[in-house]
């Protein structure tokens, strides 16, 4: 029998009735989005039911404003039948700093670096990931840059050794925590000022650990 | 004193299995400012004797935060950002992105076959000076050097065909979302008849130079072997999973951009070691000339772009006659367009591999999600499993065949 992606859908929806959410078909791309409890269950049987043997990607989407926070997307192969199917999850509740989602690493050893890497840039945490780990951004970085929260410009730098000016006095952007504390706004201008008693291992426009 | 000096130099995820208790296992450093490790590419080797026992590659030297960069453009301006990951092939990561950003446009039915086959040439041309490039490279890294040199001489004349056309030899933005940056010009044809003519006698030449050079089946014959299944479940595309005996080409699987109406053929290889990897690039190159070589003759007349005003600007002489032209042209350059909400996921053969883009558009003129599945960051990751278990020399054989670009793979 052959295998399609509407096929695949169909027969999701029939074997796991409760881990489906809703299937999406747009510009031909069919997306099952799935119960995160249900992942696991559903990728086995995609690989070993359907031969969806190739991982291509897991990625992330971060919806700031939306709860859950964030979409986790897998896209699978399937080189027998030629076809390919989106899966989805969505996790992180209000508070949660980094939403855990189980890992397919050991269904796909593909999944390894991928994972790492949304780790790395959304701080999303994969359960049962055999070695998560910083893949992309230095060991010592602390925060997660492709959130949607995170500043475009990255944080600013300290105040040039030779003492050069800060060219703007205030950023109209200010609206997150992170622009309050750049070298444009006074609160940040105090911190830089304060900068020889920071940690030299904090990341400039952090937050100070609290048991200093 | 022994023990001291391991506890503080060994580097956390590599430390020798034995612990110290044989003094011939240690870790080294390879990279990133290694030679042949094309780019900035770090590994950390634990070596018994001249065995390698465990390799752990270590990337991000070269993360620049593209994705997040684009997400803060529009469609249009990302593109030139798509030039500068795999800074060897401009015109296919161009050509993966322009077809993702027009599938979320719902234009791909506008594309006239005048666009399809130019982008088709122009992709089997990167393709081409990418072989070319990574056979010079490659030969060098194991002791071959006048190949780097020919290699360098007929990519040139690929080279200036984009000059060419698009002004630029690298980084050319020439295939963008609606068809093409400019019109071909005159001398287009010409030049790419200049090279078909050149060139099959060139790759005869190479072939004559290493496919039969005793010294060169030495160095890449049984080395750096990935099996079939390995192949597959570390998820690597391209000349690396077709080397191992994979028949798998996103041109002919899911055909894109008119590739189904050429005829060619996908080498395949047999053991999956570097040689094999090397035939299957080497055999490609033919039949990208073959694909061209069709795709000129049949090169019919037609617009270079789409005629929607709303998605590539109108020409020069109706912004100074018609008002609309004239919004049209402003909306464009200051908003850009805004796609329906919704998200694609396009796959391509670049010649590195399956190069994807997955784009998420909220209804905005910028895209809300950027994300780039390239081929070199999957090979690599099949790189440890290559390489461990033989020689120390093998290495440099092993990273050179899966042809890896550091710009793609930290993005």
């Amino acid at each position: 029998m052959a295998i399609t992606a509407a096929s695949t859908v169909e027969a999701v929806r029939s074997k796991f009735p409760q881990a489906v959410v809703e299937t999406v078909d747009y510009r031909d791309e069919q997306t099952i989005v799935l119960q995160p409890e249900s992942l696991v269950e559903v990728c086995n049987y995609l690989k070993q039911s359907l031969q969806y043997e190739y991982f291509e990607t897991v990625t992330a989407v971060d919806w700031l404003e939306r709860v859950p926070r964030f979409d986790v997307v897998y896209q699978l192969l399937s080189l027998s039948h030629r076809c390919y199917v989106r899966l989805k999850v969505r996790i992180g509740q209000p508070g949660e700093e980094h939403p855990t989602v189980a890992s397919v690493a050991s269904i796909w050893p593909a999944a390894n670096w991928y994972e790492r890497e949304v780790y790395d840039l959304f701080g999303i945490t994969f359960a049962g990931h055999p070695n998560l780990r910083r893949l992309i951004m230095p060991k010592d970085w602390t925060t997660h840059p492709l959130r949607k929260d995170y500043p475009l410009t990255g944080f600013d730098l300290p105040e040039p050794h030779w003492g050069g000016q800060v060219p703007y006095t205030t950023d109209p952007g200010v609206g997150s925590e992170y622009y309050k504390q750049t070298l444009r706004t006074p609160e940040g201008r105090e911190l830089n000022e304060n900068r020889s008693k920071v940690n030299p291992s904090q990341e400039p426009g952090t937050k100070k650990p609290v048991d200093e | 004193m022994r023990q001291e000096l391991e506890k503080k130099y060994t580097v956390e995820e590599s430390q020798s299995p034995a612990d110290g208790a044989h003094a011939d296992i240690m870790t080294i450093n390879m990279g990133p400012q290694h030679p042949s490790t094309h780019g900035v590419l770090r590994l950390l080797l634990t070596i018994e004797g001249e065995t390698v026992l465990k390799a752990e590659p270590d990337i991000g030297f070269l993360h620049t935060g593209i994705e997040k960069t684009a997400e803060s453009k529009t469609y249009h301006q990302a593109l030139v950002l798509t030039d500068r990951m795999d800074y060897m092939t401009p015109l296919n990561n161009n050509l993966a992105y322009s077809l993702a950003v027009e599938r979320l446009l719902g234009i791909e039915d506008q594309i006239n076959n005048k666009i399809k086959y130019t982008r088709v040439i122009l992709a089997e041309l990167q393709r081409l000076s990418s072989h070319l490039l990574w056979l010079g490279t490659h030969a060098l890294d194991l002791g071959a050097q006048s190949v780097f040199l020919y290699c360098f001489r007929e990519r040139e004349t690929i080279l200036d065909i984009f000059e060419n056309i698009s002004g630029v030899r690298m980084m050319t933005s020439y295939i963008c979302p609606g068809g093409l940056q400019a019109d071909l010009t005159p001398e287009f044809e010409k030049l790419v008849r200049g090279v078909l003519a050149n060139l099959p006698g060139r790759i005869a030449e190479y072939h004559d130079l290493l496919t039969s050079n005793q010294l060169w089946v030495e160095r890449t014959r049984g080395v750096a072997v990935l099996t079939k299944e390995e192949a597959i479940a570390y998820g690597t595309s391209g000349p690396v999973l077709r080397g191992s005996g994979f028949a798998w080409d996103i041109r002919k699987v899911f055909p894109y951009t008119g590739y189904d109406q050429f005829d060619f053929d996908i080498p395949v290889g047999t053991n999956g070691d570097v040689y094999d990897r090397y035939l299957v690039r080497m055999l490609e190159t033919e039949q990208s000339l073959k694909i061209i070589r069709q795709a000129i003759d049949g090169l019919p007349a037609g617009n270079y772009r789409v005629s929607d005003p709303k998605i590539a600007p109108p020409p020069k002489w109706q912004i100074t006659g018609s008002m609309e032209a004239l919004i049209h042209h402003f909306k464009l350059h200051t908003e850009g367009y805004r796609p329906p909400k919704g998200e694609v996921f396009v796959r391509t053969e670049s010649p590195k591999g399956e190069l994807a883009f997955y784009l998420v558009s909220d209804g905005g003129p910028k895209p809300y999600r950027w994300h780039v599945r390239g081929p070199s960051y999957a090979n690599l990751q099949a790189l440890p499993r290559m390489i461990e278990g033989g020689f120390l020399s093998d290495v440099v054989a092993g990273i050179g065949s899966i042809d890896i670009l550091l710009g793609e793979v930290d993005r």
